[in-house]
């Protein structure tokens, strides 16, 4: 409807971070740069800053949220062992130690990850934070009342696939030791070099078990970083959030933290929003949103205005919006119909339903347009600015469909700009003067997440999106394209069924790596690779444009994350 | 109460009752007010402009589904290049933003969906409100409870659930507009349903009402007979109204998916997209809007047109088939006085027997009821 | 048993039938209607293990029948569930617990009711004076220039869609002639000034679109009842106009006025979703769609119970009207 809302919360998008100023204290000179906007002056510690968003922060439970390199009103409660460098920019997709002393010391073969604790680490109560609260943290969302995250300590993990979590389970993760309270140890039953970067996410928040209360710590949960939920109202709805006077910067170069307070606001309407940050208004001068992106309406508007187009920041994020083909479906079993529809498919009219080329970028790789995934710009299908009918026909006939085609369209209902008629009617558009006849089929949103996810119903041609657990080609390409990642009876997101030894092969290979550039390089080779098969049609890759209040000050844009870092901003 | 009733005898109006049978009064009636003769051709025009959509825009040269990336500046959001939102000889109203396609024939088309959706619900649910609401109200007492209990139900039941259920059991093969047509109609009924049971739960307290069953009149004459033309009023005026709220209830449905499938455009649906280019490309709004507000004028116009050339009494009030020049001088002076005078005598036999279209009932009941009108209420 | 007394007893019936017949039908609905409750519960990544467990906690797997029992059982007699790390009650009458937030239902209704209540009432306020004001003039005055324009006003707000009427209200007036903030909730316990203009455009908003239905259907009975015979005996006795108009003309209104009114506060207190989400009211309507969405049973359940209530409540009061406005008609 409206406007692209921000991606689904459960996605791996959270807000953005705005990449960090470099070093700033209270006050202090910024590092002025083009991404990010938000005035020439210093930003000075004090304020209410408050937060518009249209979704609430709902389950702010470190065991249960899914992030993207620990969120963003979260990554100001919920410390981790490593974080997200915020800087703008590509400098921003790096992991830094954030309570570790540094990303992590493997074993010869990435089996195993030491971390040691920095010295002085408190909670918002004063007691101190030890390896065992990290340990706890992570058992804990093992729970099945804690449900929700990402897979991988499940996978990962040595003997984690059985554990049913603390609530059940007295004797604890064998795979994670706790030598002393600074130390702690993780046993990988495979190599993974990326483990840093899982570190991130809130999971690894330190929790202390005497103040666990279940599913009731989501009202107050122990704070271990500059700020503490003082009031969570209606599962997120309304959040509060004060100093937390046991943080210190001493422990952490990454946070500012200016403001005093934080209002987070929920349930707001998207357009509201821009509209309030727009005008900027009392208290909305000061307001920031981490969920509302500009959409092509408010695009307009906003670009005849100076004034406010210099509010705007620009943003990018790991994330491919495609077409994914069923090969086990006729007729995409054959890989020269779904050559030539990769030929035909005009990405402009697409990029145009998503909002123009402002808030799309054309795509014709997999791998998101950044340089810490390994992107290499290869376009293996040509369609040119808009489509190359000619070679699309060609390969029909030579596939056997020499007076075109006619295919059926999965999408879904929910105007969210991923899946939605407006982007399917697109390509249908699209593909029209090739000869190729779509059909379109609307699904309700949770009907059509069941088909496309279950290998038994999965439709032939549909309407997919994937996000980056974390800026590399692994989080990327495994899901999707990792053989032994076919979920036969429950959620698979392999949906072209890829089972190829030589692609598992190569991606066991490149987890043993922990040089993160080497390992980006041969990522980006493998999607090159993959992408000869045709299984998905790349479409476009997101750009986040936000507007920021007139008071705010030191606005951050990583491309880990793509959006504003709330743990940047200063509103004096 | 007596003098009264020869007081206005003696003001001179002509008691004479039009000639001709119930219909041809009711168009002649009709025909005499000219704000509900401008709509009605207002109406006729939206509904051939409906139906005609494939010709007017094969004129223009354009069709709702071909997109024109040309014409849109994909860098600012999709807005359309050119003045006015690209109004040229080639799109007469311009084109939509983000897509390109010729806003003319999307409301063009448009009209066939939002207008033959809108009319259709409106239609069942007229039809399973009246009845609803008579059987309610004439019914005994659980007879009663139990149909406004059944409304309430449906009255409380959220559209998304209703929506749900239905996307569940219809198979996607069944026409789209039809059964969205029907899906409004078996949804929204229960306001009409409360209305009508409430007004018959005054009139049938009326007297001739109560002289009709005395005759012996069986409940469904009565209803009838007596009944639905006392319902007309408020019948006709809130179905006028159902029009554009069935309008935008087609658009949530298609926001749940059981609306038309895209990419066939429908002023609800464009409606709702446009709500946020109100700024950026305003005439993206305004048009369905302004389209939207002319057909719910032109329709409520020509229901008070209906409602009015129903009643009897109307025609003293038109000056229809009386043919005396000497009321309408009487009316510069004390215009409701003659009105209601000239309308009297004539009503004494109507209100006995609201259906005057039927003139033969006419004599039986003005025996009955005028032994009744001699007490004041 | 007749009179007041009766009316009572037999409502109350009927009310527990029809929230029990509500409360099945969404049982039903939810039974028959695709999704993986649990997957969608447990999160997107979750294994299938994973799944089966959350399957497992919240009795998914059971039978309708079962699972409908249990619902009753909390009603009647209320419900133990685990934290985790404690295990807690919710007394009865209770409604469940949300699958996603484990809270409990019936307290997120007391959170999310006044917020609604607040939104019907005071909007009803204003279409019942702006909607029958405005008939009474089209039938009293019919032709003047206000008139004309109130008419005109009451059209265009049934004809466009409430988001369009709210978004556009909102931009003119609370960021280009900045006459007002932009609307934020505030409780009527907290500040009843700062309630009240918080919600003034919301109000203005869902009044406008309302309004033109009162505003026809006044008109249209007042002239009916103004043609009638006991209208002109007045008339002939010297009786007033003003009072003519006042008293009589608009008693024949009242009938179709209660019972429309009647019917759109009770939907409104959970259909009003699109003023509540244009708004940023935190209210029954908003839940209600994003529970429908993420299939959270028993809120849904909890929350079209809540809807079903008012109507039903609204309808009562309204027979009660009928009987009290015209003294013939009998009490149902």
């Amino acid at each position: 409807m409206r406007q692209p809302s921000v991606i689904a919360r459960r996605v791996a998008v959270a807000s953005v971070s705005l990449a960090v100023a470099a070093g700033a204290a209270a006050c202090g000179p910024k590092d002025n740069d083009a991404k990010g906007s938000g005035g020439n002056s210093t930003p000075h510690k004090g304020g209410t800053l408050t937060v518009l968003n249209s979704q609430p922060q709902e389950d702010f439970d470190p065991a249960r949220l899914y992030t993207s390199g620990g969120g963003n009103v979260p990554s100001l409660v919920f410390r981790t062992l490593t974080t997200r460098n915020r800087e703008n920019g590509a400098a921003g997709a790096k992991v830094v130690p954030d309570l570790a002393t540094d990303t992590g010391r493997p074993n010869k073969d990435a089996t195993v990850w030491t971390y040691t604790l920095k010295k002085g680490l408190k909670y918002e109560d004063g007691t101190a934070i030890t390896s065992a609260d990290i340990k706890y943290g992570i058992e804990r969302s093992f729970a099945a009342e804690l449900s929700g995250g990402a897979p991988y300590l499940r996978d990962w993990l040595v003997g984690a696939a059985d554990y049913q979590g603390p609530y059940k389970d007295k004797k604890g993760l064998s795979a994670i030791e706790t030598p002393d309270s600074r130390t702690i140890v993780f046993h990988l039953n495979k190599p993974e070099g990326e483990f840093p970067y899982l570190a991130t996410q809130t999971q690894f928040t330190p929790v202390p078990k005497a103040k666990d209360t279940g599913t009731k710590y989501e009202q107050h949960p122990i704070s271990s970083g500059p700020y503490k939920v003082v009031s969570n109202q209606n599962d997120g709805e309304t959040i509060v959030l004060e100093r937390n006077t046991y943080w210190s910067t001493a422990t952490d170069a990454e946070r500012k933290a200016y403001p005093d307070k934080i209002d987070v606001k929920s349930g707001l309407d998207s357009s509201v929003i821009n509209q309030r940050l727009s005008s900027s208004q009392g208290a909305d001068a000061a307001a920031v949103t981490t969920d509302t992106n500009l959409g092509p309406a408010e695009l307009a508007k906003v670009s005849g205005d100076k004034e406010l187009a210099a509010r705007v920041g620009t943003g990018h994020f790991g994330y491919t919006n495609y077409i994914a083909f069923n090969p086990k479906v006729a007729p995409f079993n054959n890989v020269k119909v779904r050559q030539a529809i990769s030929y035909a498919i005009d990405r402009s009219s697409v990029v145009n339903a998503a909002g123009g080329s402002s808030l799309a970028e054309a795509a014709t790789t997999f791998l998101p347009n950044q340089k810490s995934f390994g992107y290499d710009p290869y376009d293996l299908f040509p369609a040119g600015a808009s489509g190359n009918a000619a070679k699309a026909k060609e390969l029909l006939k030579e596939a056997g469909y020499p007076k075109g085609i006619t295919v059926t369209l999965t999408h879904s209902n929910d105007k969210d700009f991923e899946t939605s008629p407006e982007i399917a009617t697109a390509i249908q558009d699209a593909l029209k003067k090739a000869g190729i006849t779509v059909k379109l089929q609307g699904l309700e949103i949770n009907d059509y997440k069941d088909k496309i996810h279950s290998v038994k119903t999965e439709p032939g041609f549909f309407l997919a999106h994937w996000g980056a657990d974390w800026p590399s080609g692994g989080p990327f390409l495994a899901p999707i394209f990792d053989g032994r990642q076919i979920v036969k009876d429950g959620a698979n997101f392999n949906t072209g069924l890829l089972n190829d030894k030589s692609v598992n092969a190569e991606i066991d290979s490149i987890n043993k790596l922990t040089n993160l550039d080497e390992a980006a390089k041969r990522w980006g080779a493998l999607d090159k690779k993959i992408g000869e098969q045709a299984l998905t049609v790349p479409l476009f890759h997101p750009v986040y444009k936000r507007l920021v209040g007139k008071d705010i000050k030191n606005v951050v844009i990583s491309d880990w994350t793509g959006v504003l870092d709330i743990s940047q901003v200063a509103v004096k | 109460m007596s003098e009264a009733l020869v007081a206005s005898q003696a003001a001179g109006t002509d008691i004479s009752v039009p000639a001709g049978s119930g219909a041809r009064q009711f168009w002649r009636r009709l025909r005499a007010q000219r704000a509900a003769l401008v709509a009605a051709v207002v109406v006729a025009l939206l509904v051939l402009v409906a139906l005609a959509a494939p010709l007017l825009t094969a004129i223009e040269g354009q069709d709702p589904f071909t997109y024109h990336p040309s014409l849109i500046d994909s860098a600012r959001g999709g807005v359309p290049t050119g003045s006015f939102g690209g109004i040229t000889g080639g799109h007469w109203l311009g084109v939509e933003p983000q897509t390109g396609r010729d806003l003319f024939a999307r409301l063009a088309y448009g009209a066939r969906v939002s207008l033959g959706v809108a009319l259709g619900a409106t239609v069942v649910q007229v039809t399973i409100g009246v009845v609803i609401g008579v059987a309610a109200a004439l019914g005994s007492r659980w007879v009663d409870q139990l149909l406004s209990r059944i409304t309430d139900i449906i009255v409380a039941m959220p559209l998304m659930i209703m929506s749900l259920a239905l996307l569940a059991i219809v198979p996607s093969s069944f026409p789209r507009p039809l059964l969205v047509a029907l899906v409004i109609g078996l949804i929204a009924w229960g306001n009409i349903a409360k209305i009508v049971r409430a007004q018959t739960l005054t009139l049938k307290e009326l007297d001739y009402v109560s002289a009709a069953r005395l005759s012996g009149w069986g409940t469904w004459r009565i209803a009838r007979r007596e009944l639905l033309p006392g319902l007309a009023a408020p019948v006709i005026t809130y179905a006028a109204l159902l029009v554009p709220i069935n309008i935008s209830t087609e658009a949530a449905l298609s926001f749940l998916g059981v609306g038309v499938k895209p990419p066939t455009p429908s002023w609800g649906q464009m409606l709702t997209a446009a709500d946020v280019w109100y700024q950026a490309a305003p005439q993206y709004l305004l048009l369905p809007a302004g389209a939207l507000f002319v057909t719910v004028l032109a329709l409520t116009v020509l229901g008070d047109g209906i409602r009015t050339a129903l009643d009897p009494r109307a025609a003293s009030r038109l000056r229809i088939g009386t043919g005396r020049k000497r009321e309408a001088k009487a009316d510069a002076s004390g215009k409701k006085v003659a009105v209601d005078a000239s309308g009297k005598n004539f009503a004494a036999d109507a209100d006995s027997g609201r259906s005057t279209l039927d003139p033969s009932i006419k004599t039986i009941k003005s025996a009955d009821a005028n032994g009744e009108k001699e007490d004041p209420a | 048993m007749s009179g007041f007394g009766g009316f009572v007893l037999r409502r109350g019936i009927g009310t527990v039938i029809t929230l029990l017949a509500i409360s099945v039908i969404v049982y039903v609905v939810f039974f028959v209607t695709p999704g993986n409750v649990a997957q969608i519960t447990c999160g997107p990544r979750c294994s299938p293990e994973q799944v089966h467990q959350v399957a497992q906690q919240l009795r998914l797997d059971d039978p309708l029948y079962l699972r409908y029992w249990h619902f009753l059982q909390g009603i009647l007699v209320g419900q133990d569930y685990s934290t985790g790390t404690s295990v807690e009650h919710c007394s009865a009458p209770c409604l469940g617990l949300s699958y996603q937030g484990d809270q409990q239902v019936t307290q997120l209704i007391l959170a999310k009711l006044p917020v609604s209540l607040s939104l019907v009432f005071g909007a009803m306020v204003l279409w019942l004076i702006f909607g029958v004001g405005t008939g009474v003039l089209s039938a009293w005055r019919r032709g003047r220039f206000t008139e004309r324009l109130l008419t005109g006003i009451t059209l265009a707000g049934v004809a466009t869609p409430v988001f369009v009427i709210g978004l556009v209200l909102m931009i003119v007036v609370c960021g280009q002639l900045q006459l007002l903030p932009f609307p934020q909730y505030v409780s009527l316990t907290d500040d009843p000034e700062q309630w009240a203009w918080n919600l003034l455009l919301p109000w203005l908003s869902l009044a406008l679109i309302e309004a033109a239905a009162f505003a026809r259907l006044t008109r249209a009975s007042m002239l009916e009842t103004l043609a009638e015979d006991h209208i002109r005996t007045f008339r002939a006795y010297g009786v007033g106009e003003r009072s003519i108009i006042g008293r009589h003309a608009l008693r024949g209104a009242f009938a179709p006025i209660i019972a429309l009114n009647a019917n759109n506060v009770g939907s409104a207190v959970g259909g009003a979703v699109l003023t509540e989400t244009l708004f940023g009211l935190p209210g029954i309507g908003q839940e209600l769609v994003h529970a429908v969405n993420v299939v959270d049973l028993p809120v849904v359940v909890g929350m079209v119970l809540v809807i079903g209530f008012f109507v039903v409540i609204a309808n009562a009061v309204a027979d009660v009207l009928y009987a009290v406005a015209d003294r013939r008609v009998v009490l149902a």
